[in-house]
């Protein structure tokens, strides 16, 4: 029985019905109201890569913040008898309850099975002659043999201590640096020194960049012609020249630093905000704000700028990493932040000197610095799609 | 009643020339005189339709009129005040009075701003509302132009071209003004809506007791709204006359075109009209043909099209012509 095909003209006369036009004009929708934001988000939401970069973005700013509060050492604790001990021990096994860690220098350090160091060892007879080193652990005697590679260590009657496990330096997890500072402790100083800088630097970029592109769009004509030419002046110089240049005049620090990155990189800002600007203001509804006698400054705030947002947003997040890296270069070249504070790009530098003996000073920095400026640009990337308003559906 | 019928704008030897830079450090400065010396008047009430090709400078006469843009030279005339050389804040008052409806019903509401935003900007730039009168005041213009209430909180993607031309609207009614200039409302709107909402500005116009300069790029669509219309020709205006009078009597040859050009279901009308077809390309605005800008497409031209400008020339009952072949005539 075919039910759903219904015989048109069987249908009586009488049974149709002229929709009434009202009806028909104001067909409501049924879609809940998105505004542009959140249909950004829902369209940022299915894009994974740039939600892993969010979710590393968020990750990193809460360890940045609060990280500190839960490590026992401070980022300028020196402490030089545990200096340069990597994240990974190689343990020998002394006893069942003595362990032995041989670090890199002839050091030898007392640890518990797990991986705890508890002290560095003294020795108690030195021969050079003979290369070798005499400890005494809990009353056992302990023969450093150096000389020949690999390294020995002999129980008094010349029997090799065996090899235990290579287990995690529970004391520090990611190790200490040449001075025995906690490492991990100075690379969560580090990200809160990098993402301020770049922070700050990406917002003063904005104000500026926003406030300069948006006149000069706005104004056209004259004005536009000659605030243009100085961006274009002020872009033909090399930015890491000149930023270098203002550093040393300025003296590394903080603050240098920002006023660096922050009256460099708005060049690009302004020109974005221009352009998008210059092509907005012939719209329609830009006319119509004028005839209803909107004033130029509620048309630049009210109408343009918030239609220019979407760009803007995006060349923000865009700028925080070149942000970053330009931060950790300057430190790496020795115009960064004074010590004993540390952003990224000064622990890469203080790992140089060693970085053959202790490689993971210098990669574990580097590594911070790659995953935040990929998890920005992956987020960068993600922004500009769900942002892209010919997307809109 | 007679009052009724003075004119409410005046616009008198109007041009608007924009500048265009070329040559070597764009040096060289040419104009593009997109709008070149029109005159005419519009009076109170009245529905004045302004017609002719695309590019031939409908837009930018209605915008110079509004003030969007600067006016070169010539006056305007509104309600006895000449505004063309006003400054922005002094034209407060004006542009209470005057509003525009836009041709693209995408491109002229913010998408940022709620529908209720839109519609109540114009209360908040001019204080008219605020608070709880101002949302009265938003509700009761989007019921006038057939959109409910809830529409208010919207945002303008969610709605159709024909609903996005009725917000809009509502916009340009929210100052209460005087006159209105359409341009081109319905040309981009389905065929379907199109008669929706010339109705609904022909409804308006009679409850508001509103005046209408209606720009179109085609005769049928002002025929039936318009009670005059002028055709403008590269920047030109070439005829003006009662809809009838045009539609039964069209003088100009770029007139007979575009007549001719559009069916129209009348035997008698048709059979008595020429069939004229408009040939070649419309000369850039920027070097016009000296004497007759229309003589390069016009089958009529002769030599004193060549060297001399023809003038407007009254033929009665308010229909005038500028074409030479009326010189010969008398
Ligand atoms: N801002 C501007 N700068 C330079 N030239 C312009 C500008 N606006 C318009 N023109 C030129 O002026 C002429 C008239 O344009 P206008 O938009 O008034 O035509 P129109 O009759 O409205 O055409 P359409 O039917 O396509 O809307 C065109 O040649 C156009 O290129
Ligand atoms: S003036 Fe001459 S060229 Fe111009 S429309 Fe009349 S006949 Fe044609
Ligand atoms: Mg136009």
């Amino acid at each position: 029985m075919s039910n759903s095909k219904v015989n048109m003209d069987s249908i009586p006369e009488d049974m149709w019905e002229k929709i009434d036009n009202k009806e028909k004009e104001s067909d409501l929708i049924s879609r809940p109201s998105l505004t542009y934001f959140q249909d950004a988000w829902r369209r940022l939401r299915r894009n994974i890569m740039s939600m892993i970069g969010l979710v590393i973005i968020i990750i990193l700013i809460l360890t940045a913040i609060f990280g500190p509060f839960f490590s026992k050492y401070n980022f300028s604790d020196q402490s030089l008898k545990m200096a340069s001990l990597p994240p990974r021990l190689e343990l020998f096994k002394i006893d069942n309850e003595n362990y032995i860690y041989l670090a890199n220098g002839l050091k030898i350090y007392s640890s518990t099975s797990n991986g705890e160091i508890i002290n560095l060892l003294n020795p108690i007879k030195q021969d050079f002659q003979k290369k070798i080193k005499v400890y005494k652990l809990n009353g056992k005697e302990i023969v450093l043999d150096f000389s020949d590679k690999p390294f020995k260590l002999l129980n008094e009657n010349g029997n090799e201590y065996p090899f235990y496990k290579k287990v995690w330096n529970k004391n520090h997890l990611l190790g200490t640096d040449d001075l025995g500072r906690d490492l991990l402790i100075r690379i969560i100083y580090g990200a809160r020194i990098s993402l301020l800088i770049a922070f700050v630097a990406t917002l003063v970029n904005f104000f500026i960049g926003v406030l300069y592109g948006g006149i000069s769009g706005y104004a056209g004509g004259r004005v536009d012609n000659i605030m243009m030419r100085i961006v274009d002046i002020i872009s033909t110089v090399p930015l890491m020249l000149y930023v270098i240049l203002l550093m040393v005049v300025l003296k590394p620090g903080l603050k240098p630093i920002i006023i660096a990155l922050g009256s460099v990189f708005w060049v690009r800002m302004a020109r974005i905000v221009r352009g998008q600007i210059l092509s907005l203001k012939e719209q329609e509804f830009v006319m119509a704000a004028r005839t209803i006698g909107a004033t130029n400054l509620r048309i630049l705030v009210r109408h343009l700028l918030p239609n220019a947002m979407g760009p803007i947003i995006v060349s923000m997040t865009m700028m925080i990493p070149t942000a970053i890296f330009t931060e950790a270069f300057l430190s790496f070249i020795g115009l960064g932040v004074p010590a004993p504070l540390a952003s990224w790009g000064t622990l890469c530098n203080n790992a140089l000197g060693g970085y053959r003996s202790y490689p993971y000073q210098l990669f574990l920095p580097s590594l911070a610095i790659c995953i935040t400026m990929l998890a920005f640009n992956f987020l960068g990337d993600g922004l500009r799609d769900a942002l892209d308003p010919k997307l809109r559906k | 009643m007679n009052k009724d019928k003075d004119a409410i704008i005046k616009v008198r030897n109007l041009k608007k020339y924009f500048p265009v830079k070329k040559g070597f450090l764009k040096r060289k400065v040419q104009y593009v005189k997109a709008v070149d010396d029109i005159s005419f008047d519009i009076k109170k009430g009245e529905t004045f339709g302004l017609v002719g090709e695309s590019g031939c400078g409908k837009t930018t006469t209605g915008r110079t009129i509004i003030r969007l843009y600067d006016v070169t030279d010539g006056d305007v005339i509104f309600d006895g005040t000449n505004i063309s050389n006003m400054k922005e804040k002094d034209l407060s008052s004006f542009r209470k009075r005057v509003q525009m409806i836009f041709q693209d019903p995408f491109a002229s509401l913010n998408s940022r701003m709620t529908v209720g935003d839109i519609v109540g900007e114009p209360l908040d730039i001019h204080k008219l509302a605020s608070g709880k009168e101002r949302q009265e005041r938003i509700y009761y213009l989007l019921k006038t132009v057939g959109l409910s209430k809830e529409h208010a909180s919207r945002y303008p993607h969610e709605f159709s071209g024909g609903q996005r031309q009725r917000i809009g609207i509502a916009r340009a009614l929210a100052v209460d003004p005087d006159f209105i200039i359409c341009d081109e409302p319905i040309s981009a709107l389905d065929v379907s809506i199109q008669a929706q909402v010339v109705n609904m500005l022909e409804d308006l116009q009679k409850e508001l007791g509103l005046t209408y300069l209606f720009i179109a790029h085609d005769l049928s669509m002002v025929r039936h709204i318009s009670d005059r219309i002028a055709v403008m020709y590269l920047g030109k205006i070439v005829e003006v006359a009662k809809s009838e009078e045009l539609y039964k009597n069209p003088t100009h040859p770029y007139t007979k075109a575009l007549l001719s050009a559009i069916p129209i279901p009348d035997p008698d009308v048709t059979h008595k009209r020429e069939s004229v077809t408009l040939e070649g390309e419309v000369p850039s605005p920027i070097n016009p043909p000296k004497g007759c800008t229309f003589r390069t497409r016009c089958k009529y031209a002769f030599e004193t099209c060549k060297n001399k400008e023809p003038s407007m020339k009254n033929l009665g009952g308010d229909h005038t012509v500028a074409c030479h072949l009326l010189d010969n005539k008398k």
